[in-house]
Order: structure tokens, then sequence, then C-alpha cells
């Protein structure tokens, strides 16, 4: 588990998918990307979110998530979550998971999986900053 | 006793602050209640109170430098 300033760009993404054929057990990756997207809210479009974090405790929780899925899913070798702190513009990513598993059934499951369970369990905190500068605090449902 | 708490989101906003020192707390709810007398409009907001990194359903038995920190509603993704 990563928490890094700013947006996850494509250079580190490329770096993980790298990473990810050091293992040749494995025969699939499945990723999720997660982008900031441009919502509108009383006719004002969101630019950016800031990302806040408690980050020693997202690093504890992000342990449980990988063993839950790791014990879940046996055919999952690796689970890599990147996660932005700060700010991250609209069209930026926020968020990259990649499970890599033998086959592609457990890839995908898995990756869902932790996706839910990073939204649930894990600490941080967005805000999403308008044109006009000002800001309003989301709730993951 | 001395205890650290630490504010995050919107707690942290409402506060003004992102961690604050309480000393000669005597227990959790003398912690709680020293919170709310300090920042009285800390009851209109959801949150969870995690100690040294967990989440706490009941009321916990406290220990001299533990960290509390007020969780208002994950984000997260």
């Amino acid at each position: 588990m990563h928490l890094i300033n700013g947006p996850v760009t494509p250079g580190v993404i490329s770096e993980i998918i790298a990473k990810g054929g050091e293992n040749k057990e494995c025969g699939a990756h499945s990723l999720f990307v997660g982008q900031v997207r441009r919502d509108q809210a009383n006719g004002k479009f969101v630019r950016a979110i800031e990302y806040s974090a408690y980050e020693e405790m997202v690093i504890t929780e992000a342990d449980k998530i990988y063993k839950s899925i790791l014990s879940e899913f046996d055919d999952v070798k690796t689970i890599e979550i990147i996660h932005s702190k700060g700010l991250v513009k609209a069209g930026e990513i926020s968020l990259l998971v990649m499970v890599s598993a033998g086959h592609r059934d457990h890839a995908s499951k898995a990756c869902a999986k932790t996706v839910e369970l990073i939204k649930e369990k894990l600490p941080i905190w967005k805000k999403e900053i308008f044109e006009d500068n000002s800001g309003q605090w989301i709730e993951n449902e | 006793m001395d205890i650290s708490v630490l504010f995050f989101g919107v707690l942290a906003e409402i506060t003004g602050t992102s961690r604050k020192h309480y000393r000669e707390i005597k227990s959790f709810g003398d912690l709680k209640q020293r919170i709310g007398n300090d920042f009285p409009e800390i009851v209109h907001y959801n949150f969870r109170i995690a100690v040294n990194n967990k989440i706490v359903n009941e009321d916990p038995l406290l220990r001299p430098d533990d960290e509390v920190a007020y969780l208002p509603p994950f984000a997260g993704g």
C-alpha cells in the first residue's frame, strides 16, 4: 500500500505493470484505475479533489485487506494499491489497484473486491473543490 | 494522563486543528466531555473513534500517551 502526493501518473502505472512481470507464475493482472470525475453540483463543476488520510491506520487496514483477499482467492499472488493524497485534478488518476493471479477469474473478482474494501475500510477523506474554489466533503455510499 | 487527539476530514476543518494534546485525562468519558466543551459543533457530525489505529465501539480503557482519532465517514477511492 502506497500513499503518494498528487495524482497516480501513467509512469507509476507502467512501473507497477512492469513489476508484475517479475512474477512468472501469474497469467493475469487485473487493474482498477480510479479517476477524479468532473461532477457537477449546484451549477458548478468539480475542478479537483483534495484527499487526506490517517496514514498509519491506512497501512494497518490495507494489511488486513491483503490478508482477507489472499485467504478468499487462493489463486491470487500479489496485490498492489496506490492511492493519492493531496490535490488531484479532474481527469487525473487517484487510485490504482492491481491484482495478479494465476488465472483471470480470481484476478478480476479479487480486484473488484479489493476496491470495495478500500472504499469501506481505509481512513481516507475527500473534499471536492469546485471551479470557484468552494468545497464540499464527500462520503462513500 | 496525557492523550493525543487527531481530527480528520471535515472534523479537522470545523475544529481548526488536526491534532490536540489533552493533559490530566481521567477516562475516555472525561476526554469526550473535554472535546465536546472545546468543540461543541462536533455533535452535529457523524464520526467513529479509533484508539491507536483501531476503531472502538464501546468506551475503551485509555492508557497514558494513547492516540485517539476522530474519523468522519470514509471516502477513499
